[in-house]
């Protein structure tokens, strides 16, 4: 698949006559057609609001008086093992998304900060393994032989690793130190691999592209060419494989945090909350409900603006 | 030496609900309490709903609440407990014995009469020698891992490894088929309760009897014997025609057969339970998990609802050999700081547990109620505890690191200790290990941190059973540690030392019970729960009670069907 250039690869290629790169036009053209697709900007909605309620948690426990770990015993029924009192799992205009069974605390504020968690570990998780998977995917593609064959034996062995099973593995024996940390570690060097390939495939196509022939011609350094002239017509790519690792780090990190090996209580995570709320289903549906619906708006936000940017990229280039 | 072996109990019961029981005693908070009332009719299949299978059928290596209770059906000691709610279920009572033991002056040699018309499954006597031999071939190392009373007091020679590789033992004799005799290696006024464990259970001496063949083929001595049984999936037993009831003063034994399901899902045996159709009217199982609290509390699950304490209490252990927790001042602390409430409704509320004050559970025998560091609503005072760590040296509030089982009902547990300790300025982190390997870690001197929460079941109610293997300087061991206070205090020490050498039964409970108010002054632990079991049977169930030596759980050899149609 990699020699086989990608449709994308095949405009990127063709708008690479332009060597200034990275030109204004198809970037308003691509905001033009976002713009105009309802899909694309409910997502972005999304994925903004989502965005602001994990910044802003600090300020909506302010607001609203409760924090992640407090606990509010008149909330819950000792006599019924800890079932929330009132409707809906106990919202009330106290508690706007009711509180946890067993405990009382109050799961609006443990979603906003779950979301915190679940970004923070996910961007910085795409961050890194886009970081690595541009660099070494443009190594292997832009130099080829010992170095394409060193890079790639590495990214085949670990694609075709069982990750989760790994993932799960190691998580349960390293020591518990700091579980963010850890996790977007694990899920980097599992991640990389996938944007590597495709950086890889596209810069072997852009490598004997004219413009590039024209700078190794005038004297460039490889090192140069590779960053000047070929990164910039991956940005593109680069922008839509993030968006959807997004998405793909988010369900992996709640998975963990759902088999227990994720980010360790008492911190608020959604995939723990889903977790902790699957023996509740029957009697407090809405603890089951909440977060699910979080994770699924925010994965889902993710996944269709990522869509809509490869669309819109690919026909904004066509044009 | 009772070191390790009794929190498997706690663990089974806690982390699998395999069964679970009460003692009626101590009041059962909520609206479920007691029995089921009514005699069982004689005949019909009662049928178990269980989530794990029994550890082991073989009594020499079987040792938790829920594994005991069934050894009763199949299986019969010297004496047992006695079938009935509360200290009626605690009480030693003879069973193929003629009556309780008869000691020599210094406690030292106990004599023992079989009754007659005691049979094994296949019509062969059950003599005294039988006895010896069971007790002899629970001492092989490769099974010994069950009860460990009889390595403890019986009077062993060094080196002694069963009865296939060293022979039998000379210091339990058997003058007649009907009479056996046993000599201890020190003065041991509970010896009744010592020979109602599960590895004083007779098997013929002349049969084909190997090492492990128990385990896979049990001789019943019981009014069961086991017909079919496939390792994590099915156990069926039937009737052993040859156990006569004119014997038997504690079993009823109503049902003619018992069937257990193994591996199912602890949420479906709560849905199947509560629904109770069809064939699972004749079911019953092991405690509901505190989602299912809610949905039991119709008037026609709770007629079928019983519930007790397990008999065991829930606690914090901290660690007093590490800096800060050395000081006594900060263990009380801690102590006087503890959210108990919060800790009880993180735990499933008033119906799965009491909150505790003491070390010991109210079903042991000579337990006293006190209070040391209790606030009136058991919600903790932040406020006397910051005075106190400011006495202590920690002004500026205290940080420890509590070992947690990643497991969702013991995590529930420690956040509720942190956040109730957090308002006091004490700042707890936790060390969040494997359920498989969590007593490996805490009883280990060099891994264990700060505290841990754990459990402690007793193996019979008294207090001997309970506080040495906790709080003895001679049980802190490198690993399979119980003291895992590393208590090791000279007063405590000498006190339990007397106490041992009380004859007189009853006063070395109280003594006991006292012992208990003594140790909690130094504050080695927390006591959190008394948990409960709460248990819905099945419409056609009847005589079902918690029973208080079994972690709670229903005691078998007394359920039947209200019907045997």
């Amino acid at each position: 698949m990699t020699t086989v250039p990608s449709e994308l690869a095949v405009e990127t290629e063709a708008k690479g006559a332009l060597p200034s790169g990275g030109a204004p036009t198809p970037a308003r053209r691509v905001l033009h057609s976002l713009r105009t697709s309802p899909g694309a900007i409910a997502s972005i909605v999304i994925i903004v609001a989502i965005a602001l309620m994990a910044i802003l948690a600090p300020v909506l426990s302010a607001i609203t008086g409760w924090d992640p770990y407090e606990f509010d015993p008149t909330a819950i029924d000792s006599d019924l093992g800890g079932l929330p009192i009132g409707p809906l799992g106990g919202v009330s205009a106290e508690h706007w998304f009711g509180v946890e069974p067993g405990n009382g605390r109050d799961i609006f504020i443990r979603v906003a900060y779950g979301a915190q968690v679940s970004l923070l570990i996910a961007v910085s998780a795409t961050l890194v393994t886009t970081t690595i998977g541009v660099v070494l995917g443009m190594i292997a593609g832009y130099f080829g032989g010992i170095a394409d064959q060193v890079i790639s034996r590495v990214m085949d062995f670990l694609m075709a690793f069982p990750t989760l099973i790994f993932m799960i593995a190691l998580l349960s024996a390293l020591p518990a130190g700091n579980r963010p940390a850890l996790l977007v570690i694990v899920l980097s060097i599992f991640g990389w691999p996938y944007t590597a390939r495709i950086i890889r495939g596209q810069t072997m196509s852009l490598r004997n592209s004219e413009f590039v022939e024209a700078a190794r011609a005038s004297g460039a350094k490889p090192l140069r060419i590779a960053f000047r002239e070929v990164l910039p017509n991956l940005r593109g790519t680069i922008i839509v494989l993030a968006t959807l690792a997004v998405p793909g780090y988010i369900g992996t990190e709640a998975g963990l945090s759902f088999l227990g090996v994720g980010v360790t209580p008492p911190t608020p995570s959604w995939g723990q909350m889903i977790s902790t709320a699957v023996g509740w289903y029957a009697v407090d549906p809405m603890y089951f409900l909440i977060p699910g619906t979080f994770l699924f708006l925010t994965v889902f936000a993710f996944t269709v603006l990522g869509d809509h940017l490869r669309k819109a990229l690919d026909t904004g280039d066509a044009a | 030496m009772k070191k390790g072996t009794v929190f498997i109990g706690l663990a089974l019961a806690g982390s699998l609900a395999l069964t679970g029981c009460t003692g009626g005693s101590g009041g059962s908070g909520g609206s479920a309490s007691g029995g089921l009332s009514g005699e069982p009719a004689t005949g019909g299949t009662l049928r178990v709903l269980q989530n794990a299978d029994f550890s082991h059928l073989d009594p020499a290596q079987g040792f938790d609440g829920g594994v005991n209770n069934f050894y009763r059906l199949i299986y019969r000691t010297l004496t047992t407990q006695g079938a009935g709610e509360g200290a009626e279920g605690t009480e030693i009572v003879p069973d193929l014995a003629t009556e309780l033991g008869t000691p020599n002056e210094d406690n030292t040699v106990w004599t023992y009469t079989l009754k007659d018309d005691v049979f094994f499954e296949d019509g062969t006597p059950i003599t005294s020698k039988d006895v010896k031999f069971g007790v002899e071939r629970s001492l092989d190392p490769s099974i010994s891992i069950g009860s460990p009373y009889a390595k403890i007091v019986l009077d062993i020679p060094e080196g002694y490894e069963g009865y296939y590789l060293s022979g039998p033992l000379d210091s339990i004799e058997t003058p007649d088929d009907r009479t056996i005799v046993f000599h201890l290696n020190q003065p041991y006024a509970d010896f009744d309760a010592v020979v109602g464990q599960a590895p004083f259970t007779p098997f013929p001496a002349d049969a084909d009897v190997t090492t492990t063949s128990i385990d896979q083929q049990p001789i019943a001595s019981g009014p069961y014997r086991v017909t079919e049984y496939q390792r994590g999936s099915t156990l069926v037993l039937e009737r052993n025609e040859h156990w006569d009831p004119e014997t038997d003063e504690v079993r009823t034994a109503a049902p003619d057969s018992f069937e257990w399901t193994f591996g199912l899902d602890a949420a479906t045996i709560d849905e199947r339970m509560i629904a109770g159709q069809g064939e699972d009217a004749n079911a019953i199982a092991g405690s509901v998990a505190p989602a299912s609290i809610a949905r039991i509390q119709t008037p026609e699950i709770q007629s079928r609802t019983v519930a007790g304490l397990q008999g065991c209490t829930t606690y914090m252990g901290l660690n007093t050999t590490k800096p800060g927790m050395d000081n006594v001042l900060v263990r009380q602390a801690i102590n006087v700081a503890m959210d108990k409430e919060a800790v009880k409704d993180a735990t499933g509320g008033s119906q799965l547990a009491d909150i505790a004050t003491t070390i010991m559970p109210p079903t042991v025998v000579g337990r006293e109620e006190f209070d040391l560091y209790g606030t009136e609503d058991q919600t903790g005072d932040p406020e006397k505890a910051k005075e106190l760590l400011a006495e202590a040296g920690y002004p500026d509030g205290f940080e420890f690191t509590l070992d947690i089982r990643n497991q969702p009902k013991m995590q529930a547990q420690a956040e509720a200790v942190q956040q109730s300790l957090a308002k006091a300025g004490i700042t707890v982190n936790f060390n969040l290990i494997d359920t498989s390997t969590y007593y490996e870690v805490i009883g280990t001197l060099s891994q264990q941190h700060d505290a841990a929460i754990t459990g402690w079941c007793p193996d019979w109610p008294t207090g001997a059973t309970f506080l040495p293997p906790l709080f003895e300087g001679s049980q802190i061991f490198e690993k399979g540690n119980s003291n895992i206070a590393q208590l090791n205090d000279p007063a405590i020490n000498e006190r339990m030392a007397e106490i041992r050498l009380m004859t007189d039964v009853d006063e070395a409970n109280a003594a006991w019970g006292a012992l208990d108010e003594q140790i909690m002054e130094l504050a080695p632990q927390v006591p959190l729960l008394y948990e409960k079991t709460v248990m819905v049977v099945g419409d056609n169930i009847a005589g079902a009670f918690s029973h208080a030596g079994f972690s709670g759980g229903i005691d078998y050899v007394s359920v039947g069907l209200k019907s045997a149609e």
